[in-house]
């Protein structure tokens, strides 16, 4: 199976082209902002070098989220198009299970988490024991809270949150191994994900784990009799 | 030729696919649009976020509708085309990006349109005007008078210093309680009330600069509700009437003053058009049509469903910029301001 893997949930624009388990061709552009005008591109470059070019694909995976609001749109919208254009599935891939995918392939006897910088003293967070059983699902937690309810270790953290959590976790004493501080996922990883993912199931919808900011607005109306 | 377009600019999701008829003007091969209003509504207005979210949820379905009901594939298209701005910039980068990847993929020309631009060219679209005209362009988000002297050639004449009109339609029906979206609200509740019984201000009217001002217009009808509150369901039909004649007075005489501006600019127009959302209203339109026929010109006003945002627009647009060659490459970027007169540019 030929998969496209795409990400620009985090800070990095990403796209690779993994066949089997052969990465053909891979490009990824550290990048705060801007992932709407890079991408393409850089899909286009990725692409150039697959011999076959989008016919040859058999399925787009995509980073659905946790992560920047826009960016994870930008992935997304980008994927759908190119599976509707080509004639392939889309799946998606959630940011925290591509951070935590190589942990599980290292295996060990350690809780594995990863964490993403979500801004205010806040994480994207997921938790799960060495068998792959859930502790914490992904949810959008405080630093602090997420270091609660870890327990005891011992653990290995990946994500861009991992240096916070790691500290916040030794500050109680908790055996926290930071195993990849990287601020996006390794996109070989998304595409691996993504390989295996039922398209049934792994939809290509936005895992945004924050409501939008806004309220109802009444208090600009007049009475009324 | 045919051309795919995409809208996604404020809270419409549209695809559509058009084609050139023979005589010149657009063939509409299709038109699909899902409109957020129900998701918007509890709020009284657009929340960037909220329509961002409902935007790329959809706009993949909306393009494979748009190709179907056009009975077309990608192959059998020209070019791909999405409106990179200006609006919504969490919006925009949802149509944006899916015009860039589709055309990427099947090898089509890929054109950025300014979504003013789309407005500005659909009445050549529907009923094959030709250049010069004078345009008024009335939305939610924007009020501008243009000189359209050709493809990519605006000289804007005039616009509005504080609200646009549809927005001020709907902040007026917010403060009188009127469910969203608010214009064509006031205009049902202005058809029962009294024009006359509020004393309301024509801000601007008699200056000669073409410009607009409604957010004093606005305030005044807020102090008068506020004034006589609680409100009967009387009460609430009088205030939009004499609301909705005032804007009718103003419109009238700033687009007089347009056209005065307009033969200085750019000679003889051919006809007088009005789009956005605000050419629905059919107060201002009857005001309109008396001061085209004074000025002896046509009214033209594309049909209510080619006047609020819509992806045909957006296809015509692209159509006629592809025709004199102008696309543009996949790093395009989205733009949340995009002055027409800088579309010239391109």
């Amino acid at each position: 199976m030929r998969v496209l893997g795409i990400d620009t949930a985090l800070g990095a624009c990403s796209a690779c082209v993994l066949d089997g388990s052969t990465v053909v061709a891979e490009e990824t552009l550290v990048l705060d902002r801007g992932h709407a005008e890079a991408l393409l591109p850089l899909i286009e470059r990725v692409m150039a070098a697959v011999p076959g070019g989008f016919e040859s694909l058999d399925r787009v995976a995509v980073t659905v989220g946790p992560g920047s609001f826009t960016g994870l749109r930008v992935g997304i919208s980008a994927a759908r198009a190119i599976g509707l254009a080509a004639g392939v599935p889309v799946v998606g891939v959630t940011t925290l299970s591509a951070f935590l995918a190589p942990l599980v392939a290292a295996g060990g006897n350690r809780l594995n988490a990863a964490a993403i910088d979500a801004r205010h003293g806040h994480l994207y967070f997921q938790c799960i024991a060495a068998g792959g059983r859930t502790i914490v699902p992904a949810r959008h937690v405080s630093v602090r809270d997420a270091a609660r309810v870890i327990g005891s270790g011992p653990m290995t953290i990946a994500g861009s949150g991992a240096a916070i959590l790691g500290n916040e976790l030794r500050n109680l004493g908790v055996d926290a191994k930071i195993a990849d501080a990287e601020i996006a996922p390794h996109i070989a990883w998304v595409a691996r994900l993504g390989m295996a993912a039922d398209p049934a199931t792994a939809l290509p919808k936005p895992v945004y784990l924050r409501a939008p900011d806004a309220k109802p607005q009444e208090h600009m109306r007049i009475p009324r009799r | 030729m045919r051309v795919l377009g995409i809208e996604t600019t404020c809270d419409e999701t549209a695809a559509a696919v058009v084609g050139l008829a023979g005589d010149g003007r657009g063939a509409i091969l299709s038109n699909e649009i899902l409109s957020q209003i129900t998701e918007h509504a509890a709020y009284g207005g657009v929340v960037p976020e909220i329509a961002a979210r409902a935007h790329v949820e959809v706009v993949d379905r909306l393009v494979a509708r748009a190709l179907k009901a056009a009975d077309v594939s990608l192959k059998d298209i020209d070019a791909v085309a999405a409106a990179a701005g200006p609006g919504l910039i969490g919006g925009v980068i949802v149509g944006l990006t899916t015009g860039k990847a589709l055309s990427l993929v099947s090898g089509k020309p890929f054109i950025a349109v300014n979504h003013l631009e789309a407005h500005a060219l659909t009445a050549r679209m529907t009923d094959g005007v030709a250049f010069p005209y004078l345009l008024l362009l009335a939305s939610g988000g924007h009020t501008q008078l243009l000189a359209v002297r050709g493809v990519g050639d605006y000289v804007r004449l005039g616009t509005t210093i504080d609200d646009a009109i549809g927005e001020a339609f709907d902040k007026t029906a917010k403060t009188l309680g009127l469910p969203y979206p608010g214009g064509p609200e006031v205009e049902r509740q202005a058809l029962q009330g009294d024009p006359t019984r509020f004393a309301l201000p024509r801000p601007l009217v008699g200056r000669p600069d073409p410009d607009f001002s409604l957010s004093g217009l606005k305030t005044a009808v807020r102090i008068e509700a506020e004034r006589i509150a609680p409100l009967s369901a009387r009460d609430v039909a009088d205030l939009c009437a004499s609301f909705q004649a005032a804007v009718v007075d103003v419109v009238a005489d700033r687009v007089r003053m347009g056209l005065r501006a307009f033969r200085q600019k750019a000679g003889h127009p051919t006809a007088l058009v009005v789009a956005g959302g605000v050419a629905a209203n059919q107060a201002i339109r009857r005001g309109l049509t008396r001061l085209a026929s004074e000025a002896g010109l046509p009214l033209v006003t594309p049909p209510p469903a080619l006047c609020t945002d819509n992806g045909a627009m957006i296809a015509w647009a692209g159509l006629e910029r592809l025709r004199l060659g102008l696309t543009d490459d996949l790093t395009a970027p989205a733009r949340a301001r995009w002055p027409l007169e800088a579309a010239s540019a391109a």
